[in-house]
């Protein structure tokens, strides 16, 4: 399995939790952003003609930010340029703040079978604290729009004077507009963002109070019908997101646009971040990859633990035996052992105890380095 | 053979900081022994750390040429000393290769604690002493009152004391030609059998060990046949020469010289440092007195941080023992940090030291524990040992009663700190002995402290309650029955060896409590809730809880995220490998010296 991820760089304004690679003030580059973004595909077409992709994802930024018609055309180049199956899953990502009816459905008309909604909060002034452009009437309008559709909707806790309370609120907010998907993120207070002065201040909730929200959440969602397949999503059944789940299967992906990543054959590969420079290269027919790594053995086996370990499902002990052509249970005896309590096995399954999923760091770096 | 009559082998004593090195310096410069334009400020201390901390650790010989002037060319031979409390042995050991000792007393400061015991140290070798008041160029300095300082304090004459300033090089014409007039020449005896009092010794990767020697009677050159008076096994002499200050060839060293003999001994352990070198084919029959050996004072186990690296700490061990004979050592295990050491030092300081050159000079990591002191245990068969590792301590059923070592501490302070240093030396559970006032600005205090109370911050807290106005010495005066008992710490439920100390039953509780508090602190939350304990025999006196760690994970991980999270990832495991592991509780390497800040607050 194989997906395809184009990144839009563009935003309205800039959230203050945001290190995303993403410019506010540069819309007007809209245009030859998306021509680039086009040409690059043409670039790797060749390349990639045996692959079959079953998503394509298209994130930022925010890609509903610029006008519909170049999502159309950036969907119909990935079709002429690579086998992206009839059934593909493609997504947008939205912002409730640059949405319209006659957006959607031109995003209808041209294929797109999946939305992700950032709704964050249902508490307008949490949303103002975090530098969103939208408020709860605007993620509603969406939200109708979108109706009887399939669609995420992405709901943050950790959130500066955020109660259970509020996040009960988000939650069922999220949930009764209909979204049969909802990712939940702790705040993450990256160094360089404005959230981050709120985070040396202690005026964020502490670890705790965010492990009593994350708690909060499981237990919400799953009464209300949602089931956690990886640590910060859940879905009604079926309703997973094919594209996040190859991520965490390992799978391959091509990445287009700034900053986008790929993981082809082993080999990642990074774009750069700087908006200028991706013009440069693409415009003199050049890729615009900064960074390459050939990902070894080891390497692979590595990430392959790591990000299964991330998903309820967890490890497929079968998957794991072809891949690396080694017993998982053998082969990480003393691993196993050392985490015994915390972890479980099913027939095909190893995986980490739902009550410690949002402890498993300490878990998984057991599993590093062949459980050394 | 050369007359050795216009030879001078002397050394430079004094409190620390009161300018020894730079006096050393500055004579080395006058005699034309280096240029000006070669002078870094303190040549003789040549190690980092020396520098660094502008102390001197280890005793370093040159060697001078001095025209006098009655007309004679005389050759000096100066061993620099180091000057801290701890530092006693390494002085003591450079007194005995000398004629002569330079007192140098700070004009502004006087007479200090160290300065005494150094003094004393002297007179024990039977050396001459010349009193140099130094740093008469300090506004603050009052030479005439310092001078009688000298007469009442110490005994000594300093009515024609050199009144210099190293710093500036005032006067120190003035201290050359009285290193002339003062001392005696060495008394030699060339056609006697070889004598040679082996002061110190290092080890050179091309030489083997180099020995530094006094020759006190006979001779010895490159191809004579050598042993030491305690060890069978005998070398061929490989080289000889002299300190200037570099090694530096001289064929044959005879009665009188300082100077440094190779030859070719690989194995460090067989020639130790106080031993007499004789001449294995003519053995001089007795050997020269010894000086007292090295006495540990304080004890601390060391371990490498990476446990595989056990044979480097090994290595690194015994070079710095060759360099530093009063480094002892022991190979020792704990359940808690697996194998390593336990040594002895002769104070916190050399302690420190001794940490600091394993991790710079050996690019070793290493975790060392609380540091403890020697205490004798009596056991109710009547048996007595010494114990200075907690774990080893027997069990308390079979202990009849304990001691623990006493030294006489020497302060000596301005009146105005009187005070302050009166209630650190009662929470030491010091016994006041007699204060004196040696004049209407100082005064010195004495008191009987146990030398467990004093090993942690004694000398910090004496710094800074007196503004660092208060000088401190002290010396083991014997053992003094206490009630001491054994002090556990639990890891959910798990005595931890390593963290075990031995503590006077009445600041038991209050040690207990701040330890747990600590270790609360420095413990990384863990999968599962952990009870921090202190106990003493079976009963808990203390308990605080590292609770559960209940958020440990990576925010969303897709595409791009991958690489940068693995590496997160990666820094993790390096964290978790960096921890000792005590029951099933991960516990960070310094949490081992963590148990020394208890006293710090």
């Amino acid at each position: 399995m194989a997906g395809i991820y184009v990144h839009i760089p563009f935003c309205k304004s800039k959230c203050s939790y945001c290190d995303f690679t993403s410019f506010p003030d540069k819309l007007c580059y809209a245009e030859s952003y998306m021509a680039c973004v086009y040409r690059e595909m043409a670039m790797r077409s060749a390349e990639l003609k045996d692959y079959v992709f079953q998503t394509l994802y298209i994130g930022g930024g925010t890609p509903s930010v610029i006008d519909e018609n170049y999502i159309a055309m950036l969907i119909a180049a990935a079709k002429k340029y690579f086998n992206l199956t009839a059934d593909a899953e493609i997504t947008i990502e939205m912002n409730p703040g640059t949405v319209s009816a006659k957006k959607i459905q031109t995003y209808l008309k041209c294929g797109v079978n999946r939305f992700s909604v950032g709704l964050q909060t249902a508490v307008d002034s949490q949303l103002a604290d975090l530098g969103r452009i939208h408020n709860l009437k605007d993620y509603l309008n969406c939200a109708k729009l979108l109706k009887g559709r399939n669609f995420s909707a992405d709901v943050m806790f950790g959130l500066k004077n955020q109660t259970i309370a509020d996040l009960e609120k988000s939650i069922e907010t999220a949930a009764y507009s209909g979204a049969n998907h909802i990712s939940t993120y702790a705040l993450t207070p990256e160094d360089g963002t404005p959230i981050y002065t709120e985070y040396l201040n202690g005026e964020l909730p502490d670890g705790d109070e965010v492990a009593d929200m994350y708690a909060f959440i499981v237990k919400k969602l799953r009464s209300l019908g949602y089931e956690r397949y990886e640590v910060s999503n859940f879905a009604k059944r079926g309703k997973e997101s094919r594209h996040n789940l190859n991520y965490w299967k390992r799978g391959e992906y091509i990445g287009f646009g700034v900053s986008a990543s790929s993981c082809i054959n082993n080999v990642r590969m990074t774009n750069t971040f700087d908006l200028d420079e991706y013009f440069k290269c693409i415009l003199s027919n050049h890729f615009a990859v900064v960074n390459r790594e050939e990902i070894d053995k080891a390497g692979q086996e590595e990430e392959f633990i790591m990000l299964a370990l991330r998903t309820a499902a967890g490890i497929n002990l079968e998957d794991y035996a072809s891949l690396f052509g080694a017993d998982f249970t053998q082969k990480y005896a003393k691993a196993i052992q050392k985490t015994r309590e915390y972890v479980e096995f099913s027939p095909k399954t190893f995986k980490i105890k739902d009550e410690y999923l949002f402890v498993q760091n300490s878990i998984i770096i057991e599993y590093l380095n062949a459980g050394a | 053979m050369a007359n050795k009559s216009n030879i001078r082998n002397f050394c430079i004593i004094a409190h620390i900081d009161h300018g020894k090195s730079t006096l050393a310096d500055r004579l080395m410069e006058r005699t034309g022994q280096v240029s000006e334009r070669d002078m870094e400020a303190q040549l003789l201390d040549s190690m980092d750390i020396e520098r660094e901390r502008g102390i001197t650790i280890k005793l370093t010989p040159v060697r001078m040429f001095y025209k006098a002037k009655d007309g004679v060319e005389y050759e000096f031979n100066l061993i620099d000393t180091p000057g801290h409390v701890d530092f006693t042995y390494e002085v003591s050991r450079s007194l005995a290769a000398c004629e002569g000792a330079i007192l140098i007393v700070d004009a502004s400061q006087g007479v200090e604690a160290q300065t005494l015991a150094n003094v004393y140290l002297a007179l024990e070798n039977n050396l001459e002493i010349l009193p140099v008041i130094n740093k008469i160029d300090l506004p603050s300095a009052r030479p005439d009152e310092v001078k009688k300082e000298i007469e009442d304090v110490i005994g000594l004459d300093a009515s024609n004391a050199p009144l210099i300033s190293a710093k500036e090089g005032i006067g120190v014409d003035d201290v050359l030609e009285a290193i002339v007039t003062a001392f005696p020449a060495p008394e030699c005896n060339e056609n006697v059998p070889l004598k040679a009092l082996i002061f110190d010794s290092y080890y050179d990767n091309y030489k083997g060990v180099i020995l530094f020697v006094r020759i006190k009677d006979g001779k010895i050159k490159a191809g004579d046949k050598i042993k030491t008076f305690r060890s069978d096994k005998v070398y061929e002499v490989v080289e000889t020469g002299v300190f200037a200050p570099d090694l530096s060839p001289k064929n044959g060293l005879s009665a009188g010289d300082v100077g440094y003999v190779a030859a070719s001994i690989k194995s460090i352990q067989d020639v130790a440092v106080g031993d007499t070198l004789i001449n294995a084919e003519y053995p001089a029959a007795e050997p020269l007195p010894g000086y007292k050996r090295v006495q540990s004072v304080v004890f601390c186990g060391i371990y490498p941080l990476d446990g595989s690296k056990f044979n480097d700490l090994k290595d690194a061990i015994l070079k710095l023992q060759l360099n530093d004979a009063s480094l002892l050592f022991e190979p020792d295990s704990s359940v808690a940090l697996g194998f390593g050491f336990r040594c002895g030092f002769l104070g916190l300081l050399h302690m420190e030291i001794i940490q600091e050159r394993i991790e710079r000079e050996f690019g070793l990591e290493i975790i060392t524990t609380a540091p403890s002191v020697s205490y004798k245990v009596i056991k109710t068969d009547g048996e007595e040992l010494f114990v200075d590792n907690p774990s080893h301590l027997p069990p308390v059923s079979e202990i009849e009663h304990m001691e623990e070592p006493i030294v006489k501490a020497d302060i000596y302070s301005p009146p105005d700190y009187l005070g302050q240093i009166m209630d650190l030396c009662r929470e030491k559970r010091g016994v006041f002995l007699q204060m004196t006032y040696l004049d209407k600005s100082r005064v010195r205090l004495e008191y009987n402290l146990p030398l467990n109370e004093i090993i942690f911050d004694f000398f910090d807290q004496i710094k800074s309650r007196t503004r660092g106005y208060a000088s401190f010495d002290y010396e083991l005066i014997g053992y003094e029955r206490s009630k001491l008992v054994k002090l556990d710490i639990m890891l959910n439920g798990d005595v931890c060896d390593a963290l075990s100390m031995i503590v006077h039953e009445d600041s038991a509780y209050t040690r207990g409590r701040t330890l747990c508090e600590n270790l609360k602190e420095a413990i990384p939350r863990q999968l599962f809730e952990v009870p921090v304990q202190a106990a003493i025999g079976g009963k808990i006196i203390a308990r605080e809880t590292v609770k559960a760690v209940r958020k440990d994970v990576l925010a969303k991980c897709y595409g791009g995220d991958i690489t940068r999270k693995k590496k997160l990832l990666e820094k993790q495991k390096e964290g978790k490998k960096r921890m000792r592991r005590v029951g099933n509780v991960d516990v960070p390497s310094e949490v081992f010296m963590q148990i020394l800040k208890t006293n710090k607050d």
